[in-house]
Formats: C-alpha cells, structure tokens, sequence
C-alpha cells in the first residue's frame, strides 16, 4: 500500500510538472499574456505595399509594442493592403486623427512592423477608425533598382 | 511471376487482416467508462510507462537544446543575426524535434517494455488465466496501459521542449554571451501557442497515439514463445519508429506546408 | 444433483491455420466426477480445454456447459459463465506482480465486494486448503514449480466453482509434489462436489483419480470408458498408449521416405 502512495505521488508530480511546462511554454516561450483579451480596440490602415508584414506582426509607437497586427486583406476598391491592427484598450481616445502609420524593418533583413507616430489634431481615433496617412515598406529590391538606375542615367 | 504475384497478395491480406484485428483490439480495450480501480492500474502504468521515462527524454532533451545552440550560432554568426537564436532554437524543438525525438524514445524506452510485459504475460498464460477467472484482459492489462501510454507522451514532449530551450539558454546566453533579452525576446515575438505549441501537441498526440497501440498490440498479438517475444519487441520498435517519421512528414505537410 | 452430463461436447471441428486438430469430438462429462482427457503430445488437449473454456471458437459443432452453448454468448454472459469455472494452467499462470495472497484474491476483489477482513478469512482457508497458508506474503518467482501450481488452484477455486479444468497439472513434477497434486485433485473434488476435467499424458497417475477417461488421437475420440476397462482395451493403440509402449500403431518415426533411398539420394543431390 506504500508503495502505490509513493507511485500516485510521483504520478501526480509528474502531471503537474508536464502542466507547468506547458504553463511556461505558454508565457515564457511564446510570449503569451494572461490580460483578458478584451481589452484591445481596433485601427484600419491601408498601405500601398506592405513588402512582407505579417499578421501578428508587432505595432510600436517610439518602439515600444502597443499591439499587434490581426489580419490584412487586399482592399479590392483601391487594390491597396488593408491592414487591421488590435492596440492596446488604454490608448482608445488618446491617440489624435492625424496619427500616421509606417511599415518599418528591424535591422537590415529582420522582421518588418508598424511603427506609429501621433500628430497634432485634438480629435481622437475610436475604435474601427481607419488611419489616412500611411507610408509604405520599403522594398529593398526596389531601392536598389533605383539607385542602379540612378548611376546608369547620370 | 504468378507465384510473385499471389505472394504480394497474400502480403496484403495478411496486413490487411493484421491492421482489422490491431483496430478492433484497440477500439474494445480503448473505449469505456473509467471504474475507480481503473484509475489505479492507470496511475501505475503512468508510472511505468511515464514517470520512468522522464530521466532519458529530460537528458536528451538537455542535450539536444544544447547542440541545436551551439549548432545554431555557428551558422547564424556568419549573417549578424545570432540574435534569432532563441526563435531557432524554441521553433524547431517546438515544432519538429521535440514530438518527434520524445516519440522514438519512448518507443525504444516504454514501447518496447509494453510489448514484452504483455508478451511475457501472454507467454505465461496470465492473460489466459485472467480470462478464465472472467477478467477481460483488455479492460484489466490494456485499457490502463493504453491510455497511460496516451496520457504520458504529450507529457514528455513538454517536458522535452522546456528543457531543450533552457538547453539552448544556457549555451547561447551562458556561454556563448548572445544577449539574454533577445534570446527571449525574438523566441517570444515568434512563437505562436497555437500555431507552434498546439501543433507540436497535436503532433505528439498522434505519435502517442500510434506508437503505444503499435507496442501494446504487437505484445498482445505475439507468438508466445521466448523468440516470439524477442522479435516482437524488436518489431514495436521499428514500426513506430517509422510510424513516427512517416506521419511526421505527413502532419508537418498538413501544419506548416500550406496543404491545409 | 440429476443425471444429466455438466459438460456436452457435440460433433466439434477445429482448425489452426490449414492443420486440423479436431474432426469431430464428442465428449459427455458427467456432474461430481473426475474425467480425464488423455492422448499423446500434439494431440489438442489444450486446445481443447480452451474450447471448453469459450477462450477459442470452433469451426463447427456445440459445447454446453450446464445446457449453455458457451460459444453463442454475448461477452457479457460469457464472462458471467466462466465465474463458475475455474482452470489450472500448465504453469500456473500466477500474475507475476501480485502476491501469493493477492493473487489468490483477485477472483473476490474482482467479482465480490466482500469486506477486506472476509476476503482475507477466504484466501486464507484456501491456501490451508492446499497447504500454502505460510506462503503467503511470496511473489510467484519465489515459488517452486509445484508450489505454483498449488497457489494457482487456490486461485480457481477461490469463487467455489463447479467446474475444474486442470491443463496437465502433472508436467514437470517431481514425485512428492506429483502425489500431493493428486491427493489434492481427489480430495477437493469428493469435499466440493466439483466436476473435474483433467487433460494428461500421465498414464499412471491420472488413471487413479479418473472415473472416465477419454482417449484423444487424429482429430477424434479414439476410446472412451472407465480406467478398468481400458487397461484391458483390446485395440492396439489404446493398448500402446495405456501401457506405454515405445512403437506400435502410433509410430516412432515421423513419416518419411525410406532411410535407405534418404540417404542416398541426398549424397547424390550434393
């Protein structure tokens, strides 16, 4: 009878090891967060080329993350990008009309994300407002044409 | 020719018949109200089948981190982006090597000591004898075993995982000086719970799944002799081994193939 | 108790692979009696035990137990039928994680829910029953091939069953636990009322303690009757079998072609 006492402990450690391994997992690894995920409201923005954003790729305002981008579809109106972002519920109403949104790259071939930059009007973005002023990725293949272009006509 | 012909025939009968019994076998020992004194056999099977595997799938894990590390910054160094080591190392313990590596562990570690635990109980008559007493030796001896198998492998995977990215940490960080934010911090901006951790479970799941039925059935289905069981265990071995790599392309197609 | 046999066996045919091990068997074992099934090696006698015990099917014919065709229940009535049979393994067949005590307990645990101090009063009088009651706190590795032997019958009769099946319960023994396993099968019969089926190839031993013996050779019931009356069978090979004569009827070699072409055809092949 001791015996299996010992076996269910080390049973029952062993499950709660697994939980917590995936627990960790959860947070450490991918970076989860335990806040509700109500608290996030929405932005639209169109872009005339995205380059390679991703969905759930980051949004920054002075580089730190304010949330992430939920999905992105082709605007068949405009055949532009239309990017959807989720940020951060507490910057609802604080965040001005004319905030320009610009598809920016870490590092010279890291990941690309969206970078957010408030401007001066004293009315606020609500929640489905769509950004106006957008600049779009750039494409490093399209600067280098560019610049060879440049040499060749000069 | 013909002869060729009907022996490629009757290989395919007898496999067919082989995987009919093997579905049947599970589907009667598998399925069914949980009884409180089967809640115990389980726990003792889990600690069996899993707890005793913890020590080799925690070391190999341990080591398997470290190398991909090592490996990793060696390749990742020439392009300045040594950075990404953490996100390397977590995406493919996650994905790939972690399901996969625990799996063929522990087919060599509890699969094979299924097979020639039930075979050896075969051999002995102790299945026979528990049918005799009005037993169902598929409730009393499988069931438990079964599900502690299923219950123990996506256990291990985990346990593999977490252990392969503090592998990772503890070369790249510790020892080769990658900064320790940006270890977590890309391995964080990377990792998906359900796109990577809820595949590499899944994965694990299936591999659990196929690599404890295959053990369990091999052993109930032996011939009951000494040789008979040694060839068994090596055959649980070699099957879920390739059982294992075989739906690990398929799964890793359907998952991050873009067939879905 | 009526007059009517415990055990039918009608006209049963059974095949393994492309062998056929029985072509037509028919056996009436009688309620309160010892029967024994005797044949040569190889002959099915297990096999047919577990025919008798439902745990294989046949390919045709009827086994009743108790006016029950064992093979046309459903699982559930099946495993119901075998609470009242118990059976003897060749080697016992003690699980090999449990004691002696637990294993002798596991019937009850299983099928009762007697009280933990019951359960210990029944195991214990069945292992004074068969002299054990010492030994229980062994696993089954410590114990002697006959001493397992002897657990494993307290364990088939732990339920009181009306039925016994011992598979060859005299293999391997040495002569003093040969004649304590046949004093025991005597004993518990007469005491219980049990009916027994023994399946031997021990001439001797099993021909005193039989009351009907059935002769098993090719697939069929070669001679049936009391052990007297076989002792004086005029056929050749119940004779050669009874009185265990090295050839006879029931040859000593394998079939094969003549030794004398054999061998020289071989050395010519090469």
């Amino acid at each position: 009878m001791k015996r299996s006492k010992m076996t269910e402990l080390g049973v029952g450690l062993f499950m709660l090891a697994g939980i917590l391994g995936l627990v960790f997992l959860g947070l450490r690894v991918s970076g989860m967060t335990l806040q509700p995920p109500g608290d996030t409201f929405r932005l639209e923005a169109n872009f005339a080329n995205i380059g390679g954003l991703k969905s759930r790729a980051r949004v920054t305002m002075a580089g730190v993350t304010v949330g992430r981008v939920s999905s992105i579809e082709l605007d068949a109106d405009w055949y532009d990008a239309r990017v959807i972002m989720e940020l951060q519920g507490d910057l609802e109403g604080r965040l001005s009309r004319d905030t320009s949104a610009a598809i920016l790259t870490a590092g010279l071939l890291g990941e690309q994300y969206i970078g957010l930059y408030v401007g001066g009007d004293p009315e606020t973005l609500a929640n489905g407002d769509t950004l106006r002023d957008t600049q779009s990725a750039i494409v490093l293949e399209e600067l280098i044409q560019q610049f060879v272009s440049n040499i060749v006509s000069e | 020719m013909i002869t060729r012909i009907m022996s490629l025939g009757r290989r395919g009968c007898d496999l067919l018949e082989a995987l009919g019994r093997a579905g049947i076998f599970v589907a009667q020992s598998a399925v069914g109200m949980p009884s409180r004194e089967g809640l115990l056999l389980w726990v003792r099977q889990m600690h069996f089948v899993g707890v005793l595997s913890l020590a080799i799938v925690l070391v190999s894990g341990l080591f398997i981190g470290m190398v991909l590390a090592l490996q990793g910054y060696t390749l990742l160094v020439d392009f300045g982006a040594e950075q990404a080591l953490g996100q390397m190392v977590a995406l493919s313990l996650l994905r790939e090597l972690a399901p996969v590596v625990a799996a063929l562990l522990f087919a060599g570690r509890a699969g094979s000591a299924l097979t020639a635990e039930i075979g050896l109980m075969k051999a002995t008559e102790q299945l026979s004898s528990m049918e005799m007493i009005g037993v169902d030796p598929l409730r009393r001896v499988v069931a438990p075993r079964l599900w502690a198998g299923f219950v123990s492998l996506p256990l291990l995977t985990i346990g593999f995982s977490v252990v392969g990215i503090y592998g990772g940490y503890l070369v790249g960080v510790e020892w080769l000086g990658v900064f320790e934010g940006s270890y977590w911090g890309n391995m964080q901006s990377s990792v998906e719970f359900v796109g990577d951790i809820g595949n590499g479970m899944i994965k694990s799941l299936v591999f659990a799944v196929v690599v404890t039925w295959i053990a369990v059935f091999q052993g109930y289905d032996l011939i009951p002799t000494s040789e008979g069981i040694s060839r068994a265990t090596t055959r649980t071995v070699v099957y879920s081994s390739l059982a294992v790599l075989g739906l690990d392309f398929v799964l890793t197609a359907i998952m991050f193939g873009g067939l879905a | 108790m009526s007059d009517t046999p415990f055990v039918v066996v009608e006209d049963l045919y059974f095949s393994r692979g492309d062998t056929e091990i029985f072509r037509g068997v028919d056996l009436s074992i009688q309620r309160g009696k010892i029967t024994a099934i005797m044949g040569p090696s190889g002959s099915g006698k297990t096999t047919l035990l577990k025919l008798i015990g439902g745990q294989l099917t046949p390919d045709s014919g009827r086994t009743l137990i108790d006016g029950e065709d064992i093979h046309r229940q459903p699982r559930r009535s099946l495993f119901a039928m075998r609470r009242r049979m118990g059976m003897l393994f060749q080697s016992g067949a003690l699980f090999s994680d449990l004691s002696v005590f637990e294993n002798v307990a596991f019937p009850l645990r299983v099928h009762t829910d007697l009280p933990e101090a019951m359960i210990r009063d029944l195991v214990l009088m069945k292992l004074e029953a068969v002299g054990l009651r010492g030994a229980r706190e062994l696993m089954p590795a410590e114990l002697s091939g006959g001493m397992a032997r002897r657990v494993a019958l307290a364990r088939a009769m732990a339920l009181d069953p009306e039925l016994i099946l011992y598979d060859e319960p005299f293999v391997g023994q040495d002569p003093i636990s040969m004649g304590v396993l046949v004093q025991l099968i005597k004993r518990l019969n007469e005491a219980l009322g049990l009916t027994s089926i023994v399946v031997s190839h021990d001439i001797k031993e099993t021909l005193t303690i039989a009351d009907y013996v059935y002769v098993i050779a090719d697939g069929k019931v070669m001679a049936h009757g009391t052990p007297k009356s076989l002792d004086v069978d005029q056929d050749p090979r119940v004779s050669q079998f009874v009185h265990g004569e090295p050839d006879g009827p029931v040859p000593f070699h394998y079939p094969a072609a003549d030794f004398f072409t054999d061998v020289l055809d071989a050395g010519g092949r090469r």
